[in-house]
Protein backbone atom coordinates (compact mmCIF):
# COMPACT_ATOMS: atom_id res chain seq x y z
CA UNK A 1 0.00 0.00 0.00
CA UNK A 2 1.41 3.39 -0.98
CA UNK A 3 -0.41 6.00 1.03
CA UNK A 4 0.04 9.64 0.04
CA UNK A 5 1.05 12.19 2.64
CA UNK A 6 -1.46 14.68 3.96
CA UNK A 7 -0.17 18.25 3.90
CA UNK A 8 -1.95 21.14 5.55
CA UNK A 9 -0.64 24.65 4.98
CA UNK A 10 -1.73 27.99 6.39
CA UNK A 11 -5.14 26.65 7.34
CA UNK A 12 -7.74 29.08 8.61
CA UNK A 13 -11.21 27.84 9.50
CA UNK A 14 -14.09 28.61 11.81
CA UNK A 15 -17.83 28.48 12.32
CA UNK A 16 -18.64 32.18 12.69
CA UNK A 17 -17.53 34.76 10.13
CA UNK A 18 -14.76 36.92 11.52
CA UNK A 19 -13.95 34.49 14.35
CA UNK A 20 -11.65 31.78 12.99
CA UNK A 21 -10.84 28.84 15.26
CA UNK A 22 -7.83 27.78 13.19
CA UNK A 23 -5.47 30.66 12.43
CA UNK A 24 -2.76 29.35 10.20
CA UNK A 25 -2.14 25.69 11.01
CA UNK A 26 0.64 23.86 9.16
CA UNK A 27 0.93 20.11 9.41
CA UNK A 28 2.27 17.11 7.50
CA UNK A 29 1.04 13.55 8.11
CA UNK A 30 3.54 11.28 6.45
CA UNK A 31 2.65 7.96 4.85
CA UNK A 32 2.88 4.93 7.09
CA UNK A 33 3.10 7.02 10.25
CA UNK A 34 0.80 8.07 13.04
CA UNK A 35 0.75 11.83 13.32
CA UNK A 36 -0.84 13.01 16.54
CA UNK A 37 -2.43 16.39 17.16
CA UNK A 38 -2.69 17.42 20.81
CA UNK A 39 -3.70 20.57 22.59
CA UNK A 40 -5.93 21.99 25.28
CA UNK A 41 -9.68 22.35 24.88
CA UNK A 42 -10.48 25.03 22.33
CA UNK A 43 -7.12 24.72 20.58
CA UNK A 44 -8.85 23.72 17.35
CA UNK A 45 -8.03 19.99 17.18
CA UNK A 46 -11.52 18.78 16.29
CA UNK A 47 -12.05 21.75 13.98
CA UNK A 48 -8.86 20.75 12.16
CA UNK A 49 -10.17 17.24 11.66
CA UNK A 50 -13.57 18.55 10.53
CA UNK A 51 -11.85 20.56 7.80
CA UNK A 52 -9.64 17.68 6.69
CA UNK A 53 -12.68 15.37 6.63
CA UNK A 54 -14.70 17.81 4.53
CA UNK A 55 -17.30 18.77 7.12
CA UNK A 56 -16.08 22.35 7.32
CA UNK A 57 -14.77 24.41 4.43
CA UNK A 58 -11.47 26.20 5.04
CA UNK A 59 -11.46 29.99 5.00
CA UNK A 60 -7.87 30.04 3.78
CA UNK A 61 -5.01 27.65 3.28
CA UNK A 62 -4.79 24.25 1.66
CA UNK A 63 -5.37 20.59 2.50
CA UNK A 64 -3.40 18.44 0.06
CA UNK A 65 -3.61 14.68 -0.28
CA UNK A 66 -0.60 13.88 -2.41
CA UNK A 67 -1.01 16.31 -5.30
CA UNK A 68 -4.77 16.77 -4.88
CA UNK A 69 -6.24 19.74 -3.05
CA UNK A 70 -9.12 18.23 -1.07
CA UNK A 71 -9.92 21.32 1.00
CA UNK A 72 -13.06 22.20 -0.92
CA UNK A 73 -14.38 18.67 -1.32
CA UNK A 74 -17.54 17.75 0.62
CA UNK A 75 -17.27 14.94 3.16
CA UNK A 76 -19.04 12.30 1.10
CA UNK A 77 -16.41 12.52 -1.65
CA UNK A 78 -13.49 11.75 0.64
CA UNK A 79 -14.14 8.01 0.78
CA UNK A 80 -13.59 7.62 -2.95
CA UNK A 81 -10.19 9.33 -2.52
CA UNK A 82 -9.14 6.73 0.02
CA UNK A 83 -9.81 8.73 3.18
CA UNK A 84 -11.55 7.14 6.16
CA UNK A 85 -12.85 8.94 9.22
CA UNK A 86 -13.34 7.50 12.69
CA UNK A 87 -15.28 10.27 14.43
CA UNK A 88 -15.47 11.03 18.11
CA UNK A 89 -18.34 9.31 19.93
CA UNK A 90 -20.81 6.80 18.54
CA UNK A 91 -21.34 6.83 14.79
CA UNK A 92 -23.02 3.51 14.09
CA UNK A 93 -26.45 3.30 12.52
CA UNK A 94 -28.17 1.91 15.61
CA UNK A 95 -31.21 0.27 14.01
CA UNK A 96 -29.22 -1.42 11.24
CA UNK A 97 -27.52 -4.74 11.86
CA UNK A 98 -23.78 -5.00 12.26
CA UNK A 99 -23.54 -6.51 8.79
CA UNK A 100 -25.64 -3.71 7.28
CA UNK A 101 -23.46 -1.12 9.02
CA UNK A 102 -20.31 -2.69 7.66
CA UNK A 103 -21.78 -3.10 4.20
CA UNK A 104 -22.62 0.62 4.10
CA UNK A 105 -18.93 1.29 4.63
CA UNK A 106 -18.59 0.15 1.02
CA UNK A 107 -21.19 2.59 -0.31
CA UNK A 108 -18.58 4.02 -2.70
CA UNK A 109 -18.23 0.49 -4.19
CA UNK A 110 -21.99 -0.03 -4.64
CA UNK A 111 -21.75 -0.36 -8.42
CA UNK A 112 -19.44 -3.35 -8.08
CA UNK A 113 -21.40 -5.68 -5.79
CA UNK A 114 -18.90 -8.53 -6.08
CA UNK A 115 -16.04 -6.32 -4.96
CA UNK A 116 -18.20 -4.94 -2.17
CA UNK A 117 -19.11 -8.44 -0.96
CA UNK A 118 -15.44 -9.43 -1.00
CA UNK A 119 -14.47 -6.30 0.93
CA UNK A 120 -17.13 -6.95 3.58
CA UNK A 121 -15.98 -10.56 3.86
CA UNK A 122 -12.36 -9.44 4.23
CA UNK A 123 -13.30 -7.11 7.08
CA UNK A 124 -15.36 -9.80 8.83
CA UNK A 125 -12.37 -12.13 8.48
CA UNK A 126 -10.16 -9.45 10.01
CA UNK A 127 -12.55 -9.00 12.94
CA UNK A 128 -14.05 -12.48 13.45
CA UNK A 129 -15.90 -11.51 16.62
CA UNK A 130 -18.09 -9.22 14.51
CA UNK A 131 -19.15 -12.13 12.32
CA UNK A 132 -20.90 -13.67 15.31
CA UNK A 133 -22.67 -10.36 15.96
CA UNK A 134 -23.56 -9.60 12.37
CA UNK A 135 -27.33 -10.09 12.77
CA UNK A 136 -27.50 -7.91 15.90
CA UNK A 137 -28.67 -4.31 15.75
CA UNK A 138 -25.59 -2.13 16.13
CA UNK A 139 -27.35 -0.03 18.76
CA UNK A 140 -27.70 -3.07 21.02
CA UNK A 141 -23.92 -3.59 21.26
CA UNK A 142 -21.55 -2.39 23.96
CA UNK A 143 -19.48 0.74 23.39
CA UNK A 144 -16.39 -1.30 22.57
CA UNK A 145 -18.26 -3.51 20.13
CA UNK A 146 -19.74 -0.48 18.41
CA UNK A 147 -16.25 0.99 18.12
CA UNK A 148 -15.16 -2.23 16.43
CA UNK A 149 -18.08 -1.95 14.00
CA UNK A 150 -17.08 1.64 13.22
CA UNK A 151 -13.48 0.63 12.56
CA UNK A 152 -14.58 -2.32 10.42
CA UNK A 153 -16.98 -0.09 8.47
CA UNK A 154 -14.22 2.45 7.89
CA UNK A 155 -11.90 -0.24 6.51
CA UNK A 156 -14.31 -1.73 3.92
CA UNK A 157 -13.15 0.57 1.08
CA UNK A 158 -9.53 -0.01 2.22
CA UNK A 159 -8.70 3.68 2.89
CA UNK A 160 -5.07 4.79 2.63
CA UNK A 161 -5.51 7.73 4.98
CA UNK A 162 -7.27 7.45 8.33
CA UNK A 163 -8.56 10.45 10.27
CA UNK A 164 -9.17 9.47 13.88
CA UNK A 165 -10.84 11.73 16.44
CA UNK A 166 -10.43 10.80 20.13
CA UNK A 167 -10.92 7.07 19.61
CA UNK A 168 -10.98 6.10 23.29
CA UNK A 169 -13.74 8.43 24.46
CA UNK A 170 -16.35 6.49 26.43
CA UNK A 171 -14.45 3.20 26.30
CA UNK A 172 -13.09 1.09 29.14
CA UNK A 173 -9.29 1.19 29.55
CA UNK A 174 -8.96 -2.36 28.17
CA UNK A 175 -10.99 -1.62 25.05
CA UNK A 176 -9.22 1.71 24.60
CA UNK A 177 -5.87 -0.09 24.67
CA UNK A 178 -7.14 -2.47 21.99
CA UNK A 179 -8.18 0.47 19.81
CA UNK A 180 -4.69 2.00 20.01
CA UNK A 181 -3.16 -1.40 19.25
CA UNK A 182 -5.38 -1.58 16.17
CA UNK A 183 -4.19 1.86 15.07
CA UNK A 184 -0.62 0.57 15.30
CA UNK A 185 -1.57 -2.46 13.20
CA UNK A 186 -3.14 -0.17 10.59
CA UNK A 187 0.04 1.91 10.53
CA UNK A 188 2.07 -1.24 9.96
CA UNK A 189 -0.01 -1.76 6.81
CA UNK A 190 1.35 1.51 5.46
CA UNK A 191 -1.67 3.72 6.08
CA UNK A 192 -1.34 7.42 6.87
CA UNK A 193 -2.98 8.13 10.22
CA UNK A 194 -3.85 11.56 11.59
CA UNK A 195 -4.91 11.14 15.22
CA UNK A 196 -6.51 13.94 17.24
CA UNK A 197 -6.67 13.06 20.89
CA UNK A 198 -7.21 14.27 24.45
CA UNK A 199 -5.61 11.17 25.92
CA UNK A 200 -2.10 12.59 25.80
CA UNK A 201 -0.30 9.57 27.22
CA UNK A 202 -2.01 6.99 25.00
CA UNK A 203 -1.66 9.10 21.87
CA UNK A 204 2.02 9.83 22.37
CA UNK A 205 2.66 6.13 23.02
CA UNK A 206 1.58 5.30 19.46
CA UNK A 207 2.74 8.52 17.75
CA UNK A 208 5.54 8.89 15.27
CA UNK A 209 5.26 12.66 15.18
CA UNK A 210 3.36 15.06 17.43
CA UNK A 211 1.91 18.50 16.83
CA UNK A 212 0.56 20.58 19.69
CA UNK A 213 -1.92 23.29 18.83
CA UNK A 214 -2.55 26.35 20.95
CA UNK A 215 -5.28 28.89 20.22
CA UNK A 216 -5.69 27.69 16.66
CA UNK A 217 -1.99 27.85 15.77
CA UNK A 218 0.97 25.50 15.79
CA UNK A 219 2.57 25.60 19.20
CA UNK A 220 5.24 22.93 19.45
CA UNK A 221 6.02 19.82 17.44
CA UNK A 222 8.51 16.99 17.29
CA UNK A 223 9.14 13.27 17.21
CA UNK A 224 7.60 11.11 19.90
CA UNK A 225 10.86 11.07 21.81
CA UNK A 226 10.56 14.81 22.36
CA UNK A 227 7.28 14.29 24.23
CA UNK A 228 8.14 11.27 26.33
CA UNK A 229 9.33 13.30 29.29
CA UNK A 230 7.11 14.91 31.85
CA UNK A 231 3.71 14.77 30.19
CA UNK A 232 2.13 16.01 33.37
CA UNK A 233 4.05 19.26 33.09
CA UNK A 234 2.90 19.73 29.52
CA UNK A 235 -0.77 19.21 30.40
CA UNK A 236 -0.44 21.49 33.44
CA UNK A 237 1.00 24.08 31.09
CA UNK A 238 -2.10 23.80 28.87
CA UNK A 239 -4.32 24.22 31.87
CA UNK A 240 -2.25 27.15 33.15
CA UNK A 241 -1.73 25.67 36.62
CA UNK B 1 -74.53 -10.90 12.87
CA UNK B 2 -71.16 -12.56 12.24
CA UNK B 3 -71.42 -11.76 8.55
CA UNK B 4 -72.13 -8.15 9.42
CA UNK B 5 -69.09 -7.97 11.71
CA UNK B 6 -66.86 -9.64 9.11
CA UNK B 7 -68.09 -7.15 6.49
CA UNK B 8 -67.19 -4.25 8.79
CA UNK B 9 -63.75 -5.71 9.46
CA UNK B 10 -63.05 -6.46 5.79
CA UNK B 11 -64.18 -2.99 4.80
CA UNK B 12 -62.03 -1.43 7.51
CA UNK B 13 -58.93 -3.39 6.54
CA UNK B 14 -59.28 -2.56 2.85
CA UNK B 15 -59.85 1.12 3.63
CA UNK B 16 -56.97 0.98 6.08
CA UNK B 17 -54.57 -0.25 3.43
CA UNK B 18 -55.41 2.82 1.35
CA UNK B 19 -55.03 5.09 4.38
CA UNK B 20 -51.69 3.44 5.10
CA UNK B 21 -50.25 4.48 1.73
CA UNK B 22 -51.80 7.92 2.20
CA UNK B 23 -49.70 8.31 5.36
CA UNK B 24 -46.68 6.30 4.23
CA UNK B 25 -44.94 9.00 2.20
CA UNK B 26 -45.56 11.58 4.92
CA UNK B 27 -44.21 9.23 7.58
CA UNK B 28 -41.07 8.33 5.63
CA UNK B 29 -40.25 11.91 4.65
CA UNK B 30 -40.80 13.10 8.20
CA UNK B 31 -39.09 10.14 9.85
CA UNK B 32 -36.04 9.96 7.60
CA UNK B 33 -35.60 13.57 6.55
CA UNK B 34 -37.32 15.48 9.35
CA UNK B 35 -39.48 17.34 6.86
CA UNK B 36 -43.08 18.09 7.80
CA UNK B 37 -44.50 18.06 4.31
CA UNK B 38 -47.89 19.68 4.79
CA UNK B 39 -48.20 19.77 0.99
CA UNK B 40 -48.30 15.95 0.99
CA UNK B 41 -52.08 15.83 0.62
CA UNK B 42 -51.97 18.24 -2.32
CA UNK B 43 -49.96 15.59 -4.18
CA UNK B 44 -52.53 13.01 -3.09
CA UNK B 45 -55.16 15.21 -4.72
CA UNK B 46 -53.07 15.53 -7.88
CA UNK B 47 -52.82 11.72 -7.97
CA UNK B 48 -56.62 11.50 -7.86
CA UNK B 49 -56.90 13.93 -10.78
CA UNK B 50 -54.21 12.06 -12.71
CA UNK B 51 -56.41 8.97 -12.50
CA UNK B 52 -59.47 11.06 -13.39
CA UNK B 53 -57.89 12.67 -16.47
CA UNK B 54 -56.28 9.47 -17.72
CA UNK B 55 -59.61 7.69 -17.40
CA UNK B 56 -61.69 10.51 -18.87
CA UNK B 57 -59.42 11.36 -21.80
CA UNK B 58 -57.85 8.03 -22.68
CA UNK B 59 -59.96 5.45 -20.89
CA UNK B 60 -56.94 4.34 -18.87
CA UNK B 61 -57.90 1.97 -16.08
CA UNK B 62 -57.12 3.28 -12.57
CA UNK B 63 -54.92 0.22 -11.99
CA UNK B 64 -52.69 1.40 -14.84
CA UNK B 65 -52.91 4.97 -13.53
CA UNK B 66 -51.70 3.70 -10.13
CA UNK B 67 -48.60 2.20 -11.76
CA UNK B 68 -48.03 5.30 -13.91
CA UNK B 69 -48.39 7.61 -10.93
CA UNK B 70 -45.30 6.14 -9.26
CA UNK B 71 -42.65 7.35 -11.76
CA UNK B 72 -44.57 10.54 -12.58
CA UNK B 73 -44.84 11.63 -8.95
CA UNK B 74 -41.35 10.39 -8.13
CA UNK B 75 -39.94 12.82 -10.71
CA UNK B 76 -42.31 15.55 -9.50
CA UNK B 77 -41.09 14.99 -5.95
CA UNK B 78 -37.46 15.33 -7.00
CA UNK B 79 -38.27 18.57 -8.84
CA UNK B 80 -40.06 19.94 -5.74
CA UNK B 81 -37.10 18.92 -3.58
CA UNK B 82 -34.60 20.65 -5.85
CA UNK B 83 -36.67 23.78 -6.48
CA UNK B 84 -38.34 24.35 -3.10
CA UNK B 85 -36.83 22.35 -0.30
CA UNK B 86 -33.15 22.88 -1.02
CA UNK B 87 -33.85 26.62 -0.91
CA UNK B 88 -35.57 26.65 2.46
CA UNK B 89 -34.04 23.74 4.38
CA UNK B 90 -31.37 25.92 5.97
CA UNK B 91 -33.93 28.56 6.96
CA UNK B 92 -35.79 28.70 10.25
CA UNK B 93 -38.31 25.93 10.90
CA UNK B 94 -41.32 28.21 10.61
CA UNK B 95 -40.13 29.56 7.25
CA UNK B 96 -39.85 26.04 5.86
CA UNK B 97 -43.27 25.11 7.19
CA UNK B 98 -44.79 28.25 5.68
CA UNK B 99 -43.12 27.46 2.36
CA UNK B 100 -44.66 23.97 2.28
CA UNK B 101 -48.02 25.38 3.37
CA UNK B 102 -47.75 27.89 0.54
CA UNK B 103 -47.04 25.07 -1.90
CA UNK B 104 -50.13 23.23 -0.65
CA UNK B 105 -52.34 26.29 -1.11
CA UNK B 106 -50.82 26.91 -4.55
CA UNK B 107 -51.49 23.36 -5.74
CA UNK B 108 -55.03 23.37 -4.33
CA UNK B 109 -55.85 26.66 -6.04
CA UNK B 110 -54.32 25.59 -9.33
CA UNK B 111 -56.42 22.43 -8.97
CA UNK B 112 -59.54 24.53 -8.41
CA UNK B 113 -58.76 26.61 -11.52
CA UNK B 114 -58.19 23.48 -13.59
CA UNK B 115 -61.01 21.29 -12.28
CA UNK B 116 -63.29 23.64 -10.30
CA UNK B 117 -64.62 22.59 -6.89
CA UNK B 118 -67.04 20.08 -8.39
CA UNK B 119 -66.87 16.62 -6.91
CA UNK B 120 -65.52 13.98 -9.32
CA UNK B 121 -65.59 10.21 -9.41
CA UNK B 122 -63.68 7.62 -11.40
CA UNK B 123 -66.08 4.93 -12.52
CA UNK B 124 -64.21 1.93 -13.85
CA UNK B 125 -65.90 -1.13 -15.34
CA UNK B 126 -65.64 -2.93 -12.01
CA UNK B 127 -66.72 -0.03 -9.79
CA UNK B 128 -70.12 -1.47 -8.97
CA UNK B 129 -69.13 -5.15 -8.93
CA UNK B 130 -68.61 -7.11 -5.75
CA UNK B 131 -67.22 -10.39 -4.58
CA UNK B 132 -69.36 -12.28 -2.08
CA UNK B 133 -67.49 -14.63 0.24
CA UNK B 134 -69.61 -16.49 2.77
CA UNK B 135 -72.09 -13.68 2.79
CA UNK B 136 -69.41 -11.00 3.19
CA UNK B 137 -69.66 -8.46 0.38
CA UNK B 138 -66.30 -7.21 -0.90
CA UNK B 139 -66.57 -4.48 -3.53
CA UNK B 140 -64.11 -5.15 -6.37
CA UNK B 141 -62.92 -1.59 -6.35
CA UNK B 142 -61.92 -1.75 -2.68
CA UNK B 143 -60.28 -5.14 -3.15
CA UNK B 144 -58.25 -3.81 -6.07
CA UNK B 145 -57.34 -0.52 -4.42
CA UNK B 146 -56.45 -2.31 -1.18
CA UNK B 147 -54.43 -4.92 -3.05
CA UNK B 148 -52.50 -2.23 -4.94
CA UNK B 149 -51.86 -0.41 -1.66
CA UNK B 150 -50.58 -3.61 -0.06
CA UNK B 151 -48.27 -4.23 -3.03
CA UNK B 152 -46.89 -0.70 -2.78
CA UNK B 153 -46.35 -1.01 0.97
CA UNK B 154 -44.57 -4.33 0.45
CA UNK B 155 -42.45 -2.85 -2.31
CA UNK B 156 -41.39 0.15 -0.22
CA UNK B 157 -40.66 -2.11 2.74
CA UNK B 158 -38.54 -4.45 0.61
CA UNK B 159 -36.72 -1.50 -0.99
CA UNK B 160 -35.81 0.00 2.38
CA UNK B 161 -34.88 -3.34 3.92
CA UNK B 162 -33.11 -5.28 1.20
CA UNK B 163 -31.44 -2.79 -1.15
CA UNK B 164 -28.23 -0.94 -0.37
CA UNK B 165 -29.87 2.36 -1.35
CA UNK B 166 -32.78 1.60 0.98
CA UNK B 167 -30.37 0.84 3.80
CA UNK B 168 -28.50 4.06 3.07
CA UNK B 169 -31.80 5.94 3.34
CA UNK B 170 -32.49 4.34 6.72
CA UNK B 171 -28.91 5.07 7.77
CA UNK B 172 -29.34 8.69 6.72
CA UNK B 173 -32.40 8.95 8.97
CA UNK B 174 -30.52 7.46 11.94
CA UNK B 175 -27.23 9.31 11.67
CA UNK B 176 -26.83 11.72 8.75
CA UNK B 177 -23.25 12.69 9.66
CA UNK B 178 -22.15 9.05 9.74
CA UNK B 179 -23.90 8.53 6.41
CA UNK B 180 -21.74 11.28 4.94
CA UNK B 181 -18.68 9.67 6.47
CA UNK B 182 -19.32 6.44 4.55
CA UNK B 183 -19.72 8.45 1.35
CA UNK B 184 -23.46 8.93 1.05
CA UNK B 185 -24.39 12.09 -0.85
CA UNK B 186 -27.10 13.29 1.53
CA UNK B 187 -28.55 15.86 -0.87
CA UNK B 188 -28.93 13.31 -3.65
CA UNK B 189 -30.39 10.60 -1.45
CA UNK B 190 -32.73 13.09 0.20
CA UNK B 191 -34.07 13.95 -3.25
CA UNK B 192 -34.65 10.23 -3.88
CA UNK B 193 -36.37 9.86 -0.51
CA UNK B 194 -38.61 12.86 -1.09
CA UNK B 195 -39.41 11.57 -4.59
CA UNK B 196 -40.39 8.24 -3.06
CA UNK B 197 -42.64 9.99 -0.55
CA UNK B 198 -44.40 11.98 -3.25
CA UNK B 199 -44.69 8.86 -5.44
CA UNK B 200 -46.54 7.19 -2.53
CA UNK B 201 -48.76 10.29 -2.24
CA UNK B 202 -49.62 10.22 -5.96
CA UNK B 203 -50.36 6.50 -5.90
CA UNK B 204 -52.49 6.98 -2.77
CA UNK B 205 -54.44 9.63 -4.65
CA UNK B 206 -55.22 7.15 -7.42
CA UNK B 207 -56.32 4.51 -4.90
CA UNK B 208 -58.53 7.02 -3.06
CA UNK B 209 -60.06 8.15 -6.36
CA UNK B 210 -61.10 4.56 -7.03
CA UNK B 211 -63.07 4.46 -3.77
CA UNK B 212 -64.17 8.00 -2.86
CA UNK B 213 -65.50 11.06 -4.68
CA UNK B 214 -62.97 13.89 -4.65
CA UNK B 215 -62.38 17.53 -5.48
CA UNK B 216 -59.38 19.85 -5.08
CA UNK B 217 -60.68 20.75 -1.59
CA UNK B 218 -60.78 17.14 -0.43
CA UNK B 219 -57.02 17.21 0.08
CA UNK B 220 -57.43 18.88 3.48
CA UNK B 221 -59.34 15.83 4.69
CA UNK B 222 -56.61 13.53 3.38
CA UNK B 223 -53.98 15.63 5.16
CA UNK B 224 -55.78 15.04 8.48
CA UNK B 225 -56.05 11.32 7.66
CA UNK B 226 -52.38 11.11 6.75
CA UNK B 227 -51.32 12.87 9.97
CA UNK B 228 -53.61 10.60 11.99
CA UNK B 229 -51.86 7.57 10.49
CA UNK B 230 -48.43 9.09 11.12
CA UNK B 231 -49.17 10.11 14.70
CA UNK B 232 -50.75 6.75 15.48
CA UNK B 233 -48.02 4.71 13.80
CA UNK B 234 -44.94 6.71 14.59
CA UNK B 235 -42.37 7.80 12.09
CA UNK B 236 -40.34 6.15 9.38
CA UNK B 237 -41.56 2.59 9.95
CA UNK B 238 -43.42 0.94 7.08
CA UNK B 239 -44.86 -1.80 9.30
CA UNK B 240 -46.13 0.67 11.92
CA UNK B 241 -47.67 2.84 9.22
CA UNK B 242 -49.46 -0.20 7.81
CA UNK B 243 -50.80 -1.10 11.26
CA UNK B 244 -51.87 2.49 11.92
CA UNK B 245 -53.59 2.75 8.54
CA UNK B 246 -55.56 -0.43 9.21
CA UNK B 247 -56.46 0.83 12.69
CA UNK B 248 -57.82 4.08 11.23
CA UNK B 249 -59.71 2.13 8.57
CA UNK B 250 -61.25 -0.16 11.17
CA UNK B 251 -62.23 2.76 13.42
CA UNK B 252 -63.89 4.49 10.50
CA UNK B 253 -65.62 1.31 9.40
CA UNK B 254 -66.98 0.56 12.87
CA UNK B 255 -68.05 4.17 13.42
CA UNK B 256 -69.82 4.23 10.07
CA UNK B 257 -71.73 1.08 11.05
CA UNK B 258 -72.87 2.23 14.48
CA UNK B 259 -73.37 6.00 14.23
CA UNK B 260 -74.61 8.59 11.77
CA UNK B 261 -72.12 9.17 8.94
CA UNK B 262 -71.82 12.87 9.73
CA UNK B 263 -70.29 12.08 13.11
CA UNK B 264 -67.62 9.69 11.78
CA UNK B 265 -65.23 12.48 10.83
CA UNK B 266 -65.88 14.11 14.20
CA UNK B 267 -64.81 10.91 15.96
CA UNK B 268 -61.62 10.68 13.88
CA UNK B 269 -60.69 14.32 14.50
CA UNK B 270 -61.34 13.88 18.24
CA UNK B 271 -59.13 10.79 18.09
CA UNK B 272 -56.41 12.87 16.43
CA UNK B 273 -56.68 15.48 19.22
CA UNK B 274 -56.65 12.81 21.94
CA UNK B 275 -53.56 11.07 20.55
CA UNK B 276 -51.74 14.39 20.26
CA UNK B 277 -52.67 15.18 23.85
CA UNK B 278 -51.62 11.78 25.17
CA UNK B 279 -48.40 11.78 23.14
CA UNK B 280 -47.43 15.20 24.34
CA UNK B 281 -44.30 15.37 22.28
CA UNK B 282 -46.48 15.06 19.15
CA UNK B 283 -44.19 15.04 16.17
CA UNK B 284 -41.44 17.02 17.82
CA UNK B 285 -39.15 14.09 18.58
CA UNK B 286 -38.76 13.39 14.92
CA UNK B 287 -38.58 16.94 13.71
CA UNK B 288 -34.98 17.87 13.28
CA UNK B 289 -35.78 20.52 10.75
CA UNK B 290 -39.33 21.40 9.95
CA UNK B 291 -39.95 22.10 6.29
Amino acid sequence: MTAPPLRIAGLHAGYVPGHPILRGVDLVAEAGRITVVLGPNGAGKSTLLKVVAGFLAPLRGSVMLGDDDIGALPAHRHVALGIGLLPQGRSTFPDLTVEENIELGGWSMRNDRRRLAEAVEAVLTRYPHLRALRRRAAGSLSGGQQRAVEIARMLVPDPRVLLVDEPSVGLSPIVARQVYQELQALRAEGRTILLVDQDVRAAIAVADYVYVLGSGRNDIEGDRSAFEGDLGAMVRGWLGV
Amino acid sequence: MLTHVLSIVADGVLLGLIYAITGLGLSLVLGVMGIVNVAHSAFVMLGSFLAFELFRRFGVDPVVAFVLALPVFFVLGIVVYRVVITRVQSAAQTQGLVAMFGLMVLIENLGTIAWTTDTRVVTASYTNASLVLGGVVLPHVRLIAGGLALLLIGGVWAFLRFTLTGRAIRAMGQNPEAARIVGVDIARLSAVMFGLGIACAGAAGVALAMVFPFSPNTQVVWLAWAFLVVILGGLGSVASTLAAGIAVGLIQSVCTAVMPFDTVYLVLYVLLAVILTVRREGLSRAVRRTI
